[in-house]
């Protein structure tokens, strides 16, 4: 809502500055966006008369004038056409400043002295005219200051109204604000106008859909003067507050608008066919709009007819065919209310937004209707002579009546957490335009129509509250009277999330919605998806976090990058089968909250009944070289095993289970098992994915583990040791090479030995040492028991051991 | 007094006061009185009578061994000879320890040094020698020659010792020097990973709001149409659906525009008190300089008897200061939300410049910072969820950390959150 300073002192008297109103308007009210100023800023405009006006001699787009300021002539050079001899112009003199920042000096143009400068409407703050000087035409005269007659400078707050105060999207909604926050009173104009004209009463008005219009007036103007423009004054207005002037009586209606909040159209009274029919559109039915475009309606929509064709489109926009115009001299005026949802719903669906449309969505109080009619009625008579039909049609079958709302003192403090006079409440809800009674400890208060917003007793608990200043609740601390803190898994989360930084991976938050290539690059076939994706691409909600990963991994390769580490830890999205049979079941949930079944069964699990499982991973991704090399260390670049250790960390009982999965290289990929149940996976990724996501070339290993298999930081358990020294002793194998060092290592453990500590891989050979098809395993175990151990005690376990690994792969013991 | 001076002194004393020749003059007598008392002609007659003896074995052979015997007895019982020895031998020794010290003292490496140690103590240097013929001597200058030995052998270990300490630690210097690095090198890198800034202010949210004693609570991303509006009063057709650009999913499903059906669960879930903070990624359609379709969410609840607004201006205020600093203040504005009522928008003061500077970059000038919206729970919302509103007052706050990241980190443009690119993240 942009609201002219000048206007709004009209009233409501107050004494601050732009800047203290917005501060105050804020910390009271409503936020306020900005403030804009038009027109002189400072210094004198004066009514100047023209007594010679022709071309500069050495300039061909610029005139000089001599102009007379009433007892002093001046030279003026100026770059407009339009002025001449005998005009009156507005002159602004030397030293005065412009909202746009420009400073009038004494200067010389092209040889010539100029004083001053005329003024266009832009420059005055009139409308965005700059091509003529403007004319005053009318009792302006020579030598007065020109803020005599009206303001020659504005200042425009612009108030971001909450979408409950559809009030304040009107002056006089705004007075009444300003003087509850300052205590004081404000006034606003008596509708007087002339009757007389012809009578409304030639025309029928029909009301189709009383669901979708409260109420619907309407009132006719005869006698206008056609083709007139409206008088400064309302120009003035209609651009300050943000809008276009049109013809005289559009700008009658949106001047009343703008101080109501109360939208009006007005008709041709000429171009309408008998009657005024307020009907849902037909299915099909098109309309030329105002805009030049040409919708088709449905149903749902409302529009304001006449016997034949539609007119407008309730509430949004009017069609060219009863449009006010310039040989227009007989009106019909609308002042009406619809419903809020239906109008929000149309002009959604129409993609269209209107100053109009803006404020019936909001529903507004049909009790301003009357009041509405009267000032545009007044207002249309007062500028363009027209005469008011004695009688007004109305439909307003159910007439809103204020309401009571009681509010408790003690409960106002308690909300509020501050100390309220019961007269002082009292007063402010009288200022909003409430009714008080006073009672024991409590108010009761009635409502007026207009402010729908005040229901119940915490909405006036607000006004008060608001009202009094939020900054005299004085500051204190809730004693929580409970342990709170963060769950085991909460704590494993932060945890886990520090470990994997701690390791060199950058934390990253991908969008959980991607383009179809996140899916079958995964091989995943059903997905959730969003209806209304903000490009038709990212539609697809995400079933592991790797594909954003690696889009994430290919957008740093085109900015130069040679690689990185990256993790997430976040949710994925997979659909759940759901029996047809419970799909009302789902319906009633998901809108109404509702988990009965709604048969014998009883409640159906939540879970089932919203259709969406939602896991969390943790998901790591080595792509291209990670750290480059550096003088003392050679570069890290993904490897399987790089990969795979870090799984070891995270899941630190964890076992491997090799796996072909289809986005993973078949040789290098392994499920991650943790107890024998699959919690993940890890690989190097396969060529055709890393093609498929802008990473082909690079060399890119990654895991993803389910959240709740990961173990950053067990649970410690304290375990006996003995200061009695240990043994190592390493084995050399020889074994087919198809045989897995983890089965081995599995038998060995699966033996139980007593003594046995530790076995640890430290080598792996393939090659001309070793004949052909087969590979040298070393391995280093560690014996360690509550007494020293004798040679003959270990010899024997390690022959047991070696004894089980000839037997189980086949192996050859090489030494010992 | 080194070593070796003690030990030259003694040397001196020897000579001056026992003249090792008189020794010798007495010594030789003490042996001519003792070959008188032991008259070599009674050892002969009794060697001949042990000759006559084994003559009636083989008396020749025996006797002429006997005699031989008898005459190297005599020849290396000399004791004149043996004195004479004795006496050059402590000359010997007095030479031997000047040497050695001139030699020690001059040496320059520890290798020499060991070659001096073999010479002056190994096997067979002059003293090791002078030390094996002792026994040799006269049982009386056994202990002046014999002390005197070992106090030059001890005196000359004690020099190599001093000598070889100081020429181990000049070797060692040497060789340290010669392993300098260049400590201007880089050191061998460790890896460091980051933190995502939005992250990193939820932590510190978090930890202040679990330090007050709140519980974290969470939920899902794909929310019902119930949890995400209608129980917040916000009913099908409702102008605020259409104010939060919603993605929707299936019929009746969303991803949720806020953390507050978080709260809702909680709240269906358990009585009062509730004390609950809910952080969590959110979804709009929205796309623009200043939105992204994704962000970050910080909502919290406090659900008890007795809750006013102050208590929840107390609470922002501390929360304020926890993540901007112990100067700033908190200022509240009426606002309008579906689920609170009163309801009001919170401003911090400027941490950089307290509403000082009107070019401040981080407030532009404003002196106030957006930080979110609370307000007092509704009482509809309370009946939703079968708190009774009487009983019960509460109130609840949303924050957008992904914003006052970007305030705290100076960071200018929201979208560079959720792109992933290496060189923002690695920033923090
Ligand atoms: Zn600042």
């Amino acid at each position: 809502m942009h609201v002219p300073l000048s206007w709004l002192h009209e009233y409501v008297d107050f004494d601050l500055t732009a800047e203290e109103l917005v501060e105050l308007f804020s910390l009271r009210s409503q936020e306020v966006d900005g403030l804009e100023r038009l027109g002189v800023m400072s210094g004198e405009v004066v009514v100047g008369e023209v007594i010679e006006f022709g071309p500069h001699p050495n300039a061909d787009r610029l005139s000089v004038a001599k102009v007379d300021l009433g007892g002093q002539q001046v030279q003026i050079v100026a770059g407009a056409l339009n002025p001449y001899p005998g005009a009156r112009v507005p002159v602004i003199l030397p030293g005065s400043t412009l909202a746009d920042g420009r400073k009038l000096k004494k200067t010389k143009l092209r040889g010539l002295e100029s004083y001053g400068m005329m003024l266009s409407e832009r420059e005055l703050g009139i409308s965005n005219d700059h091509e003529r000087i403007l004319l005053l035409d009318g009792p302006y005269e020579v030598g007065h200051p020109l803020k005599d007659y009206f303001p020659i400078g504005e200042t425009v707050l612009e108030i971001d109204v909450m979408p409950n105060r559809p009030d304040l999207w009107g002056m006089i909604g705004i007075a009444r604000e300003l003087a509850a926050i300052l205590k004081t009173t404000f006034r606003i104009p008596e509708p007087t106008y002339e009757t007389g004209g012809s009578p409304t009463g030639d025309y029928d008005l029909r009301v189709g859909a009383e669901d979708l219009c409260p109420r619907y007036d309407l009132r006719r103007v005869s006698g206008i003067q056609p083709g007139g423009r409206a008088p400064l004054f309302i120009r003035r207005r209609i651009y300050a507050s943000g809008m276009r002037s049109i013809n005289a009586i559009v700008d009658a209606t949106n001047c009343v608008m703008l101080e109501t909040g109360q939208p009006i159209h007005a008709f041709d009274a000429t171009r309408v066919r008998d009657s005024i029919v307020v009907r849902r559109a037909y299915p099909g039915e098109e309309m030329t709009l105002l805009d030049g475009q040409t919708r088709v309606l449905d149903e749902e929509m409302l529009v304001i007819a006449d016997e034949e064709r539609g007119l407008v489109v309730a509430g949004v926009m009017g069609a060219e065919e009863a449009e006010v115009g310039e040989q227009t001299t007989d009106v019909l005026i609308e002042v009406a209310t619809f419903a809020g949802r239906n109008i929000l719903e149309t002009s959604q669906r129409l993609g269209l937004r209107t100053d109009a449309s803006g404020r019936f969505e909001r529903d507004l109080d049909p009790n301003m209707v009357s009041y509405a009619m009267d000032r545009v009625t007044g207002l249309i008579a007062e500028i363009s002579g027209g005469r008011s039909a004695s009688d007004t049609l109305s439909h307003y079958p159910d007439p809103a009546r204020p309401w009571q709302v009681p509010l408790r003192l003690e409960r106002t403090e308690l909300l509020l957490g501050m100390t309220v006079e019961a007269s002082e409440a009292a007063q402010r809800l009288e200022l909003l335009g409430c009714e008080v009674q006073r009672e024991d400890g409590k108010l009761s208060t009635t409502v007026p129509t207009f402010r729908r917003d005040l229901r119940r007793e915490a909405d006036l608990i607000e006004e008060v509250g608001r009202l009094i200043g939020l900054e005299n609740v004085p500051e204190r601390l809730p004693g929580v009277p409970l342990p709170g803190g963060m769950t085991r898994e909460q704590r494993k989360l932060r945890r886990l999330r520090y470990l994997l930084a701690g390791l060199g991976f950058v934390e990253t938050m991908t969008y959980p919605f991607g383009p179809a290539r996140w899916n079958e690059g995964l091989d995943v076939q059903r997905t959730l998806k969003l209806r209304n994706p903000l490009s038709a691409e990212a539609s697809n909600l995400r079933t592991s976090l790797l594909p954003g990963l690696l889009d994430t991994a290919a957008r740093n390769r085109s900015f130069g990058v040679r690689g990185g580490a990256f993790f997430e830890v976040g949710r994925v999205f997979e659909p759940r089968e759901q029996p047809l049979e419970l799909r009302d079941a789902a319906l009633r949930y998901r809108l109404l909250g509702d988990t009965s079944r709604g048969d014998s069964d009883g409640d159906a699990a939540a879970d089932l009944l919203i259709g969406v499982a939602e896991f969390q991973k943790v998901t790591g991704l080595y792509a291209g070289t990670v750290r480059a090399s550096v003088w003392n260390a050679p570069a890290l670049t993904a490897g399987f095993f790089e990969v795979k250790g870090l799984v070891e960390r995270l899941v630190p009982s964890a076992t491997f289970e090799p796996r072909p999965w289809t986005f993973l290289h078949p040789g290098r990929s392994a499920a991650v098992l943790l107890r024998g149940a699959e919690v993940g996976w890890v690989g190097e990724l396969h060529p055709e994915t890393a093609q498929m996501f802008g990473l082909e070339g690079w060399p890119v290993c990654a895991f993803e583990v389910d959240f709740a298999a990961v173990e950053p930081d067990p649970t410690p358990h304290f375990a006996l040791f003995y200061n009695v020294p240990a043994v190592s002793m390493d084995l050399a194998i020889l074994v087919d090479e198809e045989v897995r060092v983890g089965d081995m290592l599995d038998t060995v453990a699966q033996l139980r030995s007593s003594i046995l500590a530790e076995a640890r891989v430290f080598d792996v050979y393939v090659g001309s040492q070793v004949p052909p098809g087969r590979k040298s395993v070393a391995l280093n175990f560690t014996f360690q028991a509550e007494e020293t151990l004798t040679d003959v005690e270990v010899k024997e376990e390690i022959a047991r051991i070696s004894g089980r690994l000839r037997e189980a792969f086949g192996a050859e013991v090489r030494g010992g | 007094m080194t070593e070796i001076e003690h030990i030259l002194r003694l040397f001196a004393e020897v000579e001056r006061r026992q003249n090792p020749l008189e020794e010798a003059q007495k010594a030789l007598n003490g042996l001519e009185e003792a070959q008188r008392a032991q008259d070599p002609l009674k050892t002969t007659q009794r060697a001949l009578g042990t000759l006559e003896d084994a003559q009636r074995n083989n008396p020749l052979e025996e006797a002429q061994r006997t005699l031989e015997a008898l005459e190297k007895a005599q020849g290396v019982q000399n004791p004149l000879e043996a004195a004479r020895r004795a006496l050059k031998s402590l000359e010997e020794v007095n030479r031997l320890v000047e040497d050695a010290w001139a030699s020690i003292e001059s040496a320059q490496t520890l290798a020499e040094l060991e070659q001096l140690r073999i010479e002056y103590l190994g096997r067979s240097a002059a003293l090791t020698e002078m030390k094996k013929s002792i026994r040799e001597l006269p049982v009386e200058l056994r202990p002046q020659i014999g002390g005197a030995a070992n106090r030059a052998s001890r005196s000359i270990e004690a020099i190599l010792e001093a000598r070889g300490a100081e020429l181990t630690a000049v070797e060692r210097e040497e060789r340290l020097r010669a392993e300098a690095v260049d400590v201007t090198l880089p050191g061998t890198p460790y890896p460091k990973g980051s933190l995502h800034p939005s992250q990193r202010v939820i932590d510190e949210l978090v930890d202040f709001f679990v330090g007050l004693g709140y519980r974290v609570a969470e939920g899902p991303e794909v929310e019902t149409d119930y949890y995400n509006f209608t129980a917040l009063s916000i009913p099908p057709g409702h102008p605020a659906r259409g104010m939060q650009d919603t993605f929707f999913l299936d019929e009746g499903l969303v991803l949720r525009t806020h953390t507050s059906p978080v709260q809702v669960r909680t709240m269906l879930s358990q009585e009062p008190p509730v004390y609950i903070v809910c952080p969590g990624r959110v979804y709009r359609r929205d796309s623009d300089p200043t939105h992204t379709p994704m962000f970050n969410q910080v909502e919290g609840l406090a659900v008890d008897r007795g809750l006013t607004m102050g208590h929840l201006k107390g609470t922002l205020t501390a929360m304020a200061r926890h993540v901007f600093g112990e100067a700033v203040r908190l200022r509240l504005r009426p606002s309008y939300f579906q689920f609170t009522e009163p309801s009001v928008e919170m401003d911090v003061s400027c941490f950089v410049c307290d509403g000082e500077d009107p070019n401040c970059k981080v407030c532009k000038g404003a002196g106030w910072l957006e930080m979110g919206g609370a307000g007092m729970v509704d009482p509809a919302v309370f009946e939703e969820v079968g708190y009774d509103p009487e009983e019960y007052t509460g109130f609840a706050f949303g924050m957008g950390p992904d914003r006052m990241a970007m305030v705290k980190y100076d960071i200018p443009d929201l979208r560079l959150f959720f792109e992933g690119d290496l060189r923002f993240l690695r920033q923090f």
